[in-house]
């Protein structure tokens, strides 16, 4: 079984600040990652690289062994993105942007009409199908995003943040589908905040800091026995205890 | 309190000046403009005084009345609200209303353009004052002037912050302000034949009119300088007080109220029209640009602001001393193809922060060519009908509809000339629309220079490369209009090709010009 993602050396900077400083991700196939780090970790910036919406300064990327950068047919062809700070077309309605996706992806109309009524379906969608995405609330447009990125049936998926802002019941419904997605051999890699979310989903996990992958591997051997929240806080170097200072705050200082 | 509002605005000020050097610039720019503007208003209203004074006392009033009209518009629609004046992200704080208005009305007069009016007003005592009289109450007249421009625009900002906030209330005062704008010209248009027959009446009739409003009576303060001049100035300090009252319960109103913009919102119709179009890529393409100009307000204020600058061409150009003839009708119908066709020069720009999605499907050159080929097709559908309806129209006010078919001919080679030119601009001048009321602005923060260059260097290209077929029709050899067409499609499709090639190979940095935060 190869790797469904590998990068090498991946190296990205805005102005003087090193965002991504030579990052070797490696992803196999069929496999559920969680892409973990504290704010400004670079996983945004790394996710945006391997999916071809930013020009890395230097290194590798390959997706099933298909260079991003030098083979974009190909490469492009294989992934599904849902990018951060869901950027969708806010005017279209649901179900006419999983139309306009699958259409851009060469998907004929009523394959791609077909499609979309299972996802919106399977998203709990239905009701909302024709209304604007613009109107829609945080988790919808989470979920809206993911179906739009599953139309075309992508062998690689890449979500930044899918859980962030989600009610309970939508994340379910997320965490669902991608676990049915996963388990037909397709490989899921997403970034996230929740460490409890990524143990109870993943089986690989990549922790990021400060530009630079310091842990990856299954996720058992990152963790090692703890949680995989007290590994991270290891890893990447808990910062204070918040015991210093502030013995103003509280009823009984005053 | 007050002079903490007053230092939190000149931070703001500061913190937005930080680092970008294209906003220090634009900065200086609009300061510049402001002392230019303190300066000439001043002089202008000083050389009033070299008027007789009855003209003089016509002409105050109604330049006093123009800068609160002003003062009550354009903050509404060039600048949108600046952070300090949005009530609701001081409503977490424990501020008296008092203190709130009195905050931000101190906020609100510290900044150069609110100088600048102070100054340019104080130079109605030097057009009006006769006499010792006339200065003492000149003074207190152009402060309480100042105080009411100010104070009647905040009011009004503030109550519409509310509907400001909400999305809908926004796009629906986009389309609004537009129509408003129309409608300003509208009067214009009458009377331009008028003013020229009989500018003094005009001023007179507008001056007797103004005469009993707060600007008006200020202005009549300063030319009286006795009792009934002070009589005057009492009712406008009356008017200011009732204002600012209005102002802080509408500001209490504000502060209560819920930002309630993500409730409702209807479903849209599943479209019929999808069948007619073309199958894939350029079909999807298509239909998604027909939507985003019926349902994206900036789409819609881009295609009413084409139709209505070609509206005013039209009808200026048919004026007493223009010669009448072909050129009448071909001209305003070429120049309307010339402003529809501008759109076109950052068609990626309306996608803005969504162009994603296109990025991660493209995989060839090929793919870019396609989604043009969509985006100039919509663009198409709309304008040809248009076009051949503005030509008509042209040559109907022209005198010959004859005319007409020479015209259309025309205007459409002219469109086709644009969306070539345009495809190459917008792939490599591109620049974020802003995502605000200011539906008018060109760009996001720092990238106006982009937008001025990019539109700048379109309608030039597109007067270049229309001259060889526009020019012969012009001049009166109409059968070339017949090649007009063809030359047009030649154009956009050779733009399309150069324009795929660039656009592809620059595809991330042509998405993150279109998705700078605004």
């Amino acid at each position: 079984m190869g790797d469904a993602v590998r990068t090498q050396g991946l190296y990205k900077r805005f102005g003087r600040q090193v965002a991504v400083g030579g990052v070797d991700l490696v992803v196999p196939e069929g496999g559920f990652a969680g892409l973990v780090g504290p704010n400004g970790a670079g996983k945004t910036t790394t996710l945006s690289m391997i999916t071809g919406l930013l020009r890395p300064d230097g290194g590798r990327i390959e997706i099933d062994g298909h260079d991003v950068w030098a083979d974009p047919v190909a490469a492009k062809a294989r992934i599904g993105v849902l990018p951060e700070g869901l950027r969708l077309f806010e005017r279209l309605s649901g179900r006419e942007l999983l139309l306009y996706g699958g259409q851009l992806r060469g998907i004929p109309l009523d394959e791609a009409g077909r499609r979309a009524d299972e996802l919106l379906r399977v998203m709990d969608l239905v009701e909302a199908q024709d209304k604007l995405v613009v109107d829609y609330s945080t988790g919808m447009r989470k979920k809206i995003g993911l179906a739009a990125a599953l139309l075309h049936n992508p062998r690689v998926l890449f979500l930044d943040e899918p859980f962030e802002g989600v009610d309970p019941v939508s994340a379910n419904t997320l965490a669902e589908v991608l676990r049915r997605y996963t388990a037909s051999g397709s490989t899921v890699v997403f970034s996230s905040h929740v460490m409890d979310l990524v143990e109870r989903l993943c089986d690989w996990v990549s922790v990021m800091n400060g530009g630079l992958v310091v842990a990856q591997g299954p996720l058992d051997d990152v963790r090692r026995g703890r949680t995989l929240n007290e590994a991270f806080l290891d890893l990447v170097g808990a910062r204070g205890n918040g015991e210093e200072g502030l013995s103003w705050l509280g009823t009984s200082a005053s | 309190m007050t002079w903490l509002f007053v230092r939190m605005k000149l931070s703001l000020v500061r913190g937005s000046l930080r680092g970008e050097l294209a906003r220090q610039l634009g900065f200086v720019f609009s300061l510049l403009a402001a002392v230019l503007m303190a300066v000439a208003g001043f002089g202008l209203f000083a050389l009033v005084r070299l008027a007789p004074h009855d003209v003089a006392l016509d002409v105050v009033p109604v330049a006093f009345a123009m800068f609160a009209a002003g003062w009550i518009v354009v903050p509404l629609m060039a600048f949108g609200l600046d952070e300090t004046l949005d009530p609701a992200r001081l409503a977490l704080f424990p501020l008296t209303t008092r203190q709130l208005a009195t905050g931000l009305f101190a906020a609100s007069v510290a900044g150069p353009w609110p100088i600048a009016s102070l100054v340019a007003l104080s130079g109605g005592v030097v057009a009006l004052a006769h006499g010792p009289g006339g200065v003492l109450l000149g003074v207190p007249a152009v402060v309480l002037q100042f105080a009411f421009c100010i104070v009647i625009s905040r009011l009004v900002t503030t109550a519409l912050s509310g509907a400001l906030r909400t999305r809908r209330g926004r796009d629906v005062l986009a389309v609004a302000a537009v129509f408003g704008v129309l409608f300003a010209q509208l009067p214009n248009l009458l009377l331009n034949q008028r003013l020229a027959a009989d500018p003094a009446g005009l001023l007179a009739s507008a001056a007797d009119v103004l005469r009993w409003t707060p600007p008006g009576l200020a202005a009549h303060a300063i030319a009286d300088g006795g009792l009934a001049g002070v009589a005057d100035l009492v009712v406008v300090a009356v008017t200011v007080v009732v204002l600012g009252w209005l102002w802080i319960t509408a500001l209490r109103h504000a502060l209560v109220r819920p930002d309630s913009s993500n409730q409702g919102g209807g479903s849209v119709r599943r479209s019929w029209a999808g069948g007619l179009l073309p199958g894939g890529m350029i079909g999807a393409v298509v239909a998604k640009e027909l939507k985003y100009a019926r349902r994206e307000p900036r789409g819609r204020v881009n295609w009413i602001i084409a139709i209505f600058v070609s509206a005013v061409v039209m009808f200026s150009l048919h004026g007493p001393g223009v010669s009448a003839g072909p050129t009448s009708a071909i001209g305003p119908a070429c120049l309307a193809a010339l402003v529809i066709g501008l759109q076109s020069a950052n068609s990626f720009g309306i996608d803005g922060r969504s162009l994603w999605m296109n990025a991660v499907a493209f995989g060839t050159p090929r793919d870019l060519r396609t989604d043009l080929a969509g985006r100039h097709l919509a663009m198409a559908v709309i304008a040809v009908p248009l076009l051949a309806l503005a030509s008509l129209a042209a040559a109907l006010v022209a005198g010959d509809a004859t005319w007409a078919p020479a015209a259309a001919l025309t205007a459409w080679g002219v469109l086709g000339v644009g969306m070539g030119v345009g495809a190459l601009t917008s792939v490599t001048v591109p620049y974020t629309y802003p995502d605000r009321l200011n539906a008018f602005s060109g760009a996001a923060p720092g990238q106006g220079g982009q937008a001025f260059v990019s539109s700048f260097a379109t309608m030039l290209a597109v007067a270049a490369l229309a001259l060889p077929v526009a020019l012969p029709v012009l001049l009166g050899t109409t059968w070339v209009a017949v090649l007009a067409v063809p030359y047009g499609v030649a154009v956009a499709w050779a733009g399309r090709r150069l324009a795929s090639g660039i656009g592809f190979a620059r595809l991330p940095e042509l998405l993150a010009a279109v998705s700078r935060p605004t």
